[in-house]
């Protein structure tokens, strides 16, 4: 049995790469060792646009990383995004062979094989095929099907997919620095993990991230993942806006969003002015508070307007009982959960990290969402993981068992002595 | 390798004319004429012998003259028609060994509306090939001068091979609020010109993918179809995208918005000899990203020297005329433009502009057109002749005088224009580029656009919207 198990989360995103270095306890729980931050260039909307000056950031995050949690970094889980990446649901069916009545494992590959026999374009790879349910001879809502009687096997899958070369290339850009990658993961699905408990999966929940220069979807219900899906367009547009519609230079642009932003309008008196300081702390220029609102606004609610049409094919909205739940850097504006809540129709909570051992206080940053969702998705991916409470149950039975063992044949010695 | 030489192709058997009818034709085909990148004879005809005296284009033809006696049709259709109809021999005369007829019109006024129908007949009648543009009156024109534009397009539609029809109210939209009138209506002249000129040299260009009036006629068949239509051109290392990005530009097109009504959609790329076949593609990957899916797509590649180093694309398309959003409409502008498109017909002025609702806007419109004409007409003095004369011409061999086959034709033409060859001499003309406000993506300048719907996320929201923002 495996003892504690070092795991670190990459994520290159587009206004930072962010290293976590996490530790899975044998008993489960995540213990956050170090976060290495690196501000993120030549990466736009996801996706490396320049290699090399993103390879140096990876490095620079990745030493940072290192230096906090004082752990040797050899491998990392890669979060991938972009809006390339798209996803849908399929079913595979085998039919279980005649020589045998029972379900195995070998069964459930071939009906994942049979699931991703699907048309995606030619240039696309699969990044993901999540199990969604499994139906037995037709039979519906069946969990784990090993050991039953059938005939048929079928299967609903959540099939992600991306262009293969673009995930090569963010593999790629890892590899460089000698540092092996275990897995690559749709970031969405890894931030998914840590803003959701098992319960919000099976109650439903919508969960976005909105991120630097893409906002990215995941839908959970029945505790199954039904769909997931990506935007090209995040923070860095709000930062784009603005600049272009109140003529300040980007990184002024930026300052003001993340200090002054709002979503909501309609609420300043009017004529509230903000001031922009430049560095020495001189007022260089006034912003209407509404103008600079209007524009966030504007931009805010087309995104999530766009995020609910590519959801609504799903038709689950209301029956998500979990509500939506808004993570990422975006998810810090100001009266975004209201904005969300007024297009969506649903409640929206803006996250926290939970279930993580260590400092956690110092990484209630929803920016990190994904950085801990990967070493979460890690974790799960472990086979070796003791699981749930009767694992550990029959690891100290067994323990027991030796020690009573031991010490029948102590007894046993002693009684043939005497 | 094997060469095989091209036969010669004969370029007296297509004979492209254009002829710009009424006020605002004559200032579109003056335009065409002025950059001087067409070879085909340019034929200007009108009533008012004013306007027509400043039209810089080779062949003048007055029509009516016992009607209107040198003045406008006075935007009575059925003088504009008369006029017609009593000038045939004139018109015939211009159009005589016309094997592709291109008429510019603008819809509404007097002479346009009633000759245009006139003129499509006779060139009809002659076996001539017939283009059609026609431009619709601004809304704000009123509700006469468009009924008059209406009836006027249903019975060109009849006779034309190929009708482009444009919006005014459309172009309208492309210049900003301040821009001056002159501006407005250049923007608008120019936008018409160059789809000519596109359309013009189509026939010249050959290429390894034949795309030609056929296709064109294709694209706009259905009835009362309003084009769409985009021309960009670009040079440098990122010409593909660049002038893909300059036809989608263009305001009829709505940066490919409008596309999304479109069943067919026409596209001609264009280049020197060193088109890569790698351009052709990210052109058409990067436009099939605006078009929805199951459009037809009638796709051409052409050679033209004169394009060495450059690439252009022309984008054409055409909707139903309700398929345009009502709401899109910018409304009645303010200010500078409530001088209506009066003068647009009519520009030189002549009686209607005078008589009717408007009053001194006239005046600047005429001096700079009548500027014009003195820098670049070469011999000013001689045009009154040029008119006389051209009844003439009439006792010329009628070329395109091909057996009679009204639709058919249409094949045969386009067997003779496929194997055209270059144009004998390589103007240095270059297309002018139109300047429509900038489409401002600011860092995402260089980056692979995001597009939802035909639509440019990364353009600021409040832009795409039109938001109102305090300064």
């Amino acid at each position: 049995m495996a003892s504690n198990q070092i795991v670190v989360g990459l994520e290159i995103g587009t206004s930072k790469v962010c290293a976590i270095v996490g530790e899975i306890k044998s008993d489960g729980t995540i213990k956050i060792l170090g976060v290495g931050e690196a501000p993120s260039r030549g990466v736009r909307k996801g996706e490396i646009v320049d290699f090399e000056t993103a390879g140096k950031c990876v490095r620079e995050a990745l030493v940072d990383a290192e230096e906090k949690s004082d752990v040797m970094i050899g491998s990392v889980y890669l979060g991938v995004t972009g809006s390339h990446i798209g996803s849908f649901n399929n079913r595979g069916a085998v039919a279980i062979p005649e020589d045998r009545e029972e379900i195995d494992e070998q069964d459930f590959e071939e009906v994942q094989a049979s699931a991703r026999e699907v048309s995606i374009p030619p240039q696309n790879t699969f990044l993901h095929t999540i199990l969604q349910h499994y139906y037995v001879d037709g039979q519906d809502g069946i969990l784990n099907p090993i050991g039953m009687f059938g005939r048929k096997l079928e299967a609903d899958f959540h099939i992600i997919h991306g262009i293969g070369n673009r995930i090569k290339n963010s593999v790629r850009c890892v590899k460089e620095l000698d540092i092996e990658v275990l897995d690559v993961v749709f970031t969405p699905l890894a931030a998914a993990q840590v803003v959701l408990d098992q319960n919000q999966k099976n109650l439903g929940a919508l969960v976005v991230d909105m991120g630097g220069g893409t906002t990215e979807y995941l839908v959970y219900k029945d505790g199954a993942v039904k769909g997931s899906g990506c935007l090209g367009i995040g923070g860095d547009h709000i930062t784009n806006d603005l600049s272009l519609g109140l003529r300040i230079p980007m990184a002024r642009a930026e300052k003001l969003k993340l200090e002054e932003g709002s979503v909501i309008t309609g609420q300043s008196t009017p004529g509230e002015m903000v001031l922009l300081r430049d560095e020495t702390g001189f007022v260089g220029k006034e912003v209407e508070r509404e103008t600079l609102n209007t524009i966030i606004q504007l931009r805010v609610r087309e995104t999530l307007e766009l995020l609910k049409r590519e959801i609504e094919p799903l038709n689950c909205l209301p029956y998500l009982g979990a509500g939506l739940l808004l993570t990422g850097g975006c998810s810090m504006l100001n009266g975004i959960d209201q904005l969300a809540e007024e297009i969506f129709g649903i409640p929206v909570r803006l996250t926290h990290i939970k279930t993580m051992a260590g400092l956690t206080s110092a990484f209630e940053n929803p920016q990190l969402s994904a950085g801990i969702g990967l070493i979460k998705f890690a974790q799960a991916m472990q086979p070796d993981r003791p699981r749930g409470v009767f694992a550990r149950l029959a690891r100290k039975l067994k323990f027991f068992a030796l020690i009573v063992m031991a010490m029948l044949i102590a007894v046993i010695f002693l009684m043939h002595r005497s | 390798m094997i060469e095989l030489p091209r036969p010669p192709f004969d370029f007296s058997r297509k004979r492209i004319k254009i002829f710009g009818l009424g006020g605002a034709g004559c200032n579109i085909i003056d335009r065409i004429a002025l950059d001087g990148s067409i070879d085909g004879d340019i034929v200007a005809i009108n009533t008012d012998v004013q306007a027509l005296t400043g039209s810089i284009a080779g062949v003048k033809v007055q029509i009516g003259q016992t009607i209107t006696r040198g003045l406008g049709a006075g935007g009575d259709p059925e003088i504009g028609r008369t006029a017609a109809e009593e000038g045939i021999g004139e018109i015939l005369g211009a159009l005589v060994d016309a094997t592709i007829v291109l008429l510019v019109v603008g819809l509404g006024g007097g002479t346009g509306s009633g000759a245009a129908p006139v003129i499509a007949e006779i060139a009809r009648e002659h076996n001539a090939m017939l283009i059609v543009v026609a431009t619709l009156p601004f809304h704000f024109e009123g509700r006469r001068r468009a009924d008059q534009a209406m009836a006027s397009l249903d019975a060109l539609q009849e006779k034309a091979d190929i009708l482009l029809c444009f919006e005014n109210d459309r172009m309208g939209e492309a210049v900003s609020p301040q821009a001056s009138i002159q501006d407005a209506f250049a923007l608008s002249d120019s936008n018409v010109a160059q789809s000519i000129r596109a359309l013009a040299k189509m026939s010249s260009r050959h290429g390894p993918v034949h795309a030609g009036f056929d296709e064109v006629a294709a694209v706009v068949r259905s009835h009362s179809a309003r084009v769409l239509f985009g021309f960009g051109q670009a040079d440098g290392k990122n010409r593909p995208r660049a002038a893909l990005e300059a036809a989608l530009r263009n305001p009829l097109l709505d940066r490919g918005r409008r596309f999304k009504e479109a069943e067919s959609v026409f596209v001609q790329i264009a280049g020197g000899a060193d088109l890569a076949l790698a351009e052709v593609e990210i052109v058409m990957d990067e436009l099939h990203r605006h078009l929805p899916e199951g459009v037809r797509v009638f796709f051409g590649a052409a050679v033209d020297p004169q394009l060495t180093g450059s690439i252009s694309v022309t984008l054409l398309s055409a909707v139903a005329s309700d398929a345009l959003p009502a709401t899109d409409r910018v409304a009645p502008p303010t200010g500078h433009r409530h001088s209506d498109g009066a003068e647009y017909e009519d520009v030189a002025g002549g009686v209607e502009a005078r008589d009717g609702h408007e009053d001194a806007d006239v005046d600047f419109v005429e001096p700079e057109l009548g500027l014009e004409l003195e820098e670049e007409s070469d011999e000013p003095g001689e045009e009154d002749p040029r008119i006389a004369a051209t009844p003439a011409r009439a006792e010329t061999p009628a070329e395109g005088a091909r057996p009679a086959a009204p639709r058919p034709l249409f094949g045969s033409l386009r067997r003779n224009l496929t194997p055209a060859a270059a144009p004998l001499d390589a103007k240095e003309a270059k297309a002018e580029q139109m300047q429509f406000e900038p489409v401002n993506r600011g860092r995402f300048e260089k980056s692979e656009p995001t597009i939802i719907d035909g639509q440019d996320l990364d353009v600021p929201t409040f832009l795409r919207r039109n938001a109102r923002l305090k300064k």
